[in-house]
């Protein structure tokens, strides 16, 4: 099944009164528990294609397809209802609320969903576990390292069980072994949830880990392998 | 489902709440202090005017007067002229009505003492009807009030103290050994007077140190009466004083007496008052005058009793001042007491005197006329302010039923309201410094919080990315920021109403003393509060200001959320 189809994606926008072709015309589609990564040097659009997909950002032209179904037109209701529903984010910041546990930070998507309280507090602690952090629930994430962040980050996109997960150079922050450990994890549910990831990068690691791969160059698709 | 979504909300707005600890409690302490200072506030204005409110209604006029129309336009110069007779069958059909009524002859003139004068305002009353409507004949400082009948008189106790008579509370030592001392004329009773007395060095300094009022070091040598004088005792002094003449007084006012007069200058006539009048008033007023060529003046030509009055009345209808006729009279009184009521207006340069005592020519002439008449409902409460009942119509109606129709009889009924303009000016203008003050407190307090909310909300700006990316709307977002405001509004108010309560507790059971502002105003200051400035309670106001407070706080968060939300996502979540 085909979670993400985009068609002759273009985004146009100015930086500092400079027109930036971020994306020319970008057709991919990826099928239901894929490990992409969308690849590229900086500038290259990758960000922005992720964007895009995410439903975070209109596209110039083109159409976005999730889970079959245009998102061309929508509210930005009907967009933060998709999101809620099929999308998690993964950042290469965490983005993580402070004031929050890590496993009130994890069960926050199923609080958005009208999960009951108590449904969504065993969801998330089952999340929190299956990321290896079980035990740190009710840590703040002052209180964690890096890579334990990252991992509750990873268990509140996956918690809901969406169609798609978008995750933002999320090996970026982190040191080599920790990313190795998150990509480790990531590819695990990916196998055992069969959640679809896309990731964009420019992290080797994440290029080697990834099943297929899209280079992407000045706003087009440079090249495209899968392993 | 929706009410997990909004508990949710509010527990992450509430944990918001500790992100920026002294930032969130200076903020919330800005709105306690808002909102104490408000509930203070307003309990003490209400306390104010409602002690005002009964004291004018106990101690001074009562529910409402009866008085010509006329005599209530030119009230404030107390134009004896505009009077009524037979008040008394006006009270007979109140009594019937339920209502307890007092006759007044209200003038002005000046009081003379032997030792100073003052210019006064003189209620002649009836003593017995005076204490049915009014409070004040209870509250004497010292003596008693005037008997019928008599040339005696009560006089407020500012009066007193600028006359010299009465028994003095304070007194310069050497005055109070020429004046006082050299009343007694045994060794006896001048020990007596003088162990009334005590230096007032101690009260100097209490007063210093709890109002800061007296500081006047040259006052070394006052006395003040003891505290514990037995009443025996002030009668024993008052009497002593009295057989030394200080208590004797006199009045010195002018009758003003409506009269068409005798004769009118031909320039005045012609010039002043035939052209202010109107073609019938000028008939009647040439009618009734002629012009003698030898001496140059108009002179009343008519006998005709009638053709008289309609001259009269044209020119009082036209304000003619030569239809008051003015006649001076000194009346010898003895002061028999001092009046010291709640209500500074009765205790200040106002004398009460028998009204039957004025009736003669060694009096006003008054010939059974009154200026006004008091009226109270019969079982009137003194805690309770007039109701519907005691209403300027519902008294006029009840005077119909009873076979009196006022309006026929040239006067009317109006409530005590209409008679407080100096009251309603100082408490209306009390009330808008008072809240113009507060309200500016509450604008700051506000900024305050616009401030750190506006703040909060531009550097959580990429976790605002963030919760959008996680699909919270627009609407729920505005909701957690509006309800960490609005929280720090609630506790902050929960806080204020809390403290502005035990302000609250002591102000209403004790008040502040402003007994000095009322001595320094000569009672002239529109409240009718003597001493004690007492808070009341306002319960609607204290919950209003709570919730009024707590809303605004809230509605803070909405601009600078609003203006979060117009930034694309994508904008929020590189937001560093």
């Amino acid at each position: 099944m085909t979670v993400v189809k985009t068609v002759d994606l273009v985004k146009d926008y100015r930086l500092n009164g400079i027109a930036v072709n971020a994306l020319r015309g970008v057709s991919l589609s990826f099928e239901s528990g894929e490990f992409a990564a969308v690849a590229g040097p900086s500038g290259s659009g990758k960000s922005t294609f992720l964007h895009l997909v995410g439903c975070l950002d209109e596209p110039t032209s083109g159409t976005i397809e999730i889970e079959g179904t245009s998102v061309a037109a929508r509210t930005r209701k009907d967009l933060a209802l998709l999101r809620r529903r099929s999308i998690g984010f993964i950042f290469q910041a965490y983005n993580l609320i402070p004031v929050l546990t890590a496993q009130e930070n994890v069960a926050l998507p199923l609080t958005l969903l009208g999960t009951d309280p108590w449904d969504a507090k065993k969801l998330a602690a089952r999340a929190l576990a299956e990321v290896g952090l079980g035990d740190l629930g009710k840590r703040r994430p002052k209180e964690m390292s890096g890579g334990q962040q990252q991992r509750v980050a990873i268990a509140r996109a996956l918690v809901k069980k969406p169609a798609l997960i978008l995750a933002d150079e999320p090996t970026a922050n982190l040191d080599s072994k920790t990313g190795k450990e998150i990509l480790e994890i990531m590819l695990q549910l990916n196998k055992s949830e069969g959640t679809t990831f896309i990731f964009s990068t420019h992290d080797k690691m994440v290029m080697d880990y990834a099943r297929r791969l899209i280079l992407l160059k000045d706003g087009t698709v440079d090249s495209e392998s899968v392993k | 489902m929706k009410n997990t979504v909004f508990r949710d909300m509010a527990a992450m707005a509430f944990r918001n709440l500790s992100r920026h600890r002294v930032k969130t409690i200076i903020t919330t302490a800005a709105v306690a202090v808002s909102v104490a200072l408000y509930i203070f506030m307003d309990s003490w204005l209400l306390g104010i005017n409602l002690e005002s409110r009964r004291n004018i209604v106990s101690y001074e006029i009562g529910a409402a007067k009866i008085q010509t129309p006329a005599y209530f336009d030119k009230k404030d110069e107390q134009p004896m002229y505009e009077n009524f007779g037979d008040w008394e069958s006006i009270a007979e059909a109140l009594d019937k009505a339920g209502y307890a009524s007092a006759p007044r002859f209200v003038f002005s003139g000046t009081l003379y003492s032997r030792a100073g004068t003052a210019p006064m305002v003189f209620n002649a009353v009836d003593a017995e009807r005076e204490s049915r409507v009014l409070r004040y004949p209870g509250y004497l400082e010292a003596g008693r009030f005037p008997t019928s009948g008599k040339q005696e008189t009560a006089v407020g106790t500012l009066a007193a103290e600028k006359l010299r008579v009465g028994i003095p509370r304070r007194i310069a030592r050497t005055e109070f050994e020429n004046d006082l001392l050299a009343a007694g004329t045994t060794e006896e009773e001048r020990a007596f007077i003088a162990g009334l007395y005590q230096p007032a060095m101690s009260q100097r300094k209490a007063a210093k140190l709890f109002s800061g009022t007296a500081s006047n070091t040259k006052d070394t040598d006052t006395l003040v009466l003891k505290k514990d004088v037995a009443p025996s005792e002030r009668d024993r002094l008052w009497n002593l004083l009295a057989a030394t003449g200080r208590m004797d007084v006199r009045i010195s006012t002018v009758i003003d007496i409506k009269a068409a007069p005798e004769t009118i200058r031909k320039e005045k006539f012609e010039n002043d008052l035939l052209p202010s009048l109107s073609d019938a008033g000028r008939e009647a007023v040439s009618g009734a005058y002629t012009l003698n060529g030898d001496t140059g003046e108009y002179r009343l030509a008519t006998t005709d009793q009638r053709a008289i009055d309609a001259a009269l009345a044209v020119m009082l209808d036209a304000d003619y001042a030569g239809a008051i006729r003015h006649v001076n009279q000194l009346i010898d009184a003895v002061v028999v007491g001092v009046i010291n009521s709640p209500n500074p207006k009765t205790n200040a340069n106002v004398a009460y005197l028998p009204i039957d005592a004025l009736q003669d020519e060694s009096g006003l002439m008054l010939g059974g006329r009154v200026t006004e008449l008091l009226v109270r409902a019969a079982d009137a409460k003194d805690t309770k302010l007039p109701d519907r009942r005691e209403s300027a119509e519902s008294i006029d109606t009840a005077l119909r039923t009873n076979g009196v129709d006022l309006s026929g009889r040239g006067l009317a009924v109006r409530g005590w309201i209409d008679y407080v303009a100096d009251y309603i000016a100082a408490s209306a203008q009390d009330n808008i410094s008072s809240r113009v003050m507060i309200i500016f407190l509450f604008v700051l307090s506000f900024i305050g919080i616009a401030n750190t909310m506006l703040m909060a909300i531009l550097e959580r700006t990429k976790e605002t990315g963030m919760l959008r990316a996680l699909g919270m709307t627009d609407g729920q977002l505005v909701l957690v920021y509006v309800l960490e405001a609005g929280m720090i509004g609630a506790i902050g108010s929960m806080v204020g109403i809390v403290i502005g309560c035990a302000i609250n507790i002591p102000m209403v059971a004790y008040g502040i003393d402003y007994s000095g502002l009322s001595e320094e105003l000569s009672g002239d200051y529109g409240y009718r509060v003597v001493a004690y400035f007492r808070s009341a309670w306002n319960p609607i106001i204290i919950g209003v200001s709570g919730i009024v407070a707590t809303i605004l706080a809230a509605a803070t968060a909405i601009p600078p959320t609003l203006r979060a939300l117009k930034m694309p996502v994508t904008d929020s979540l590189r937001f560093e």
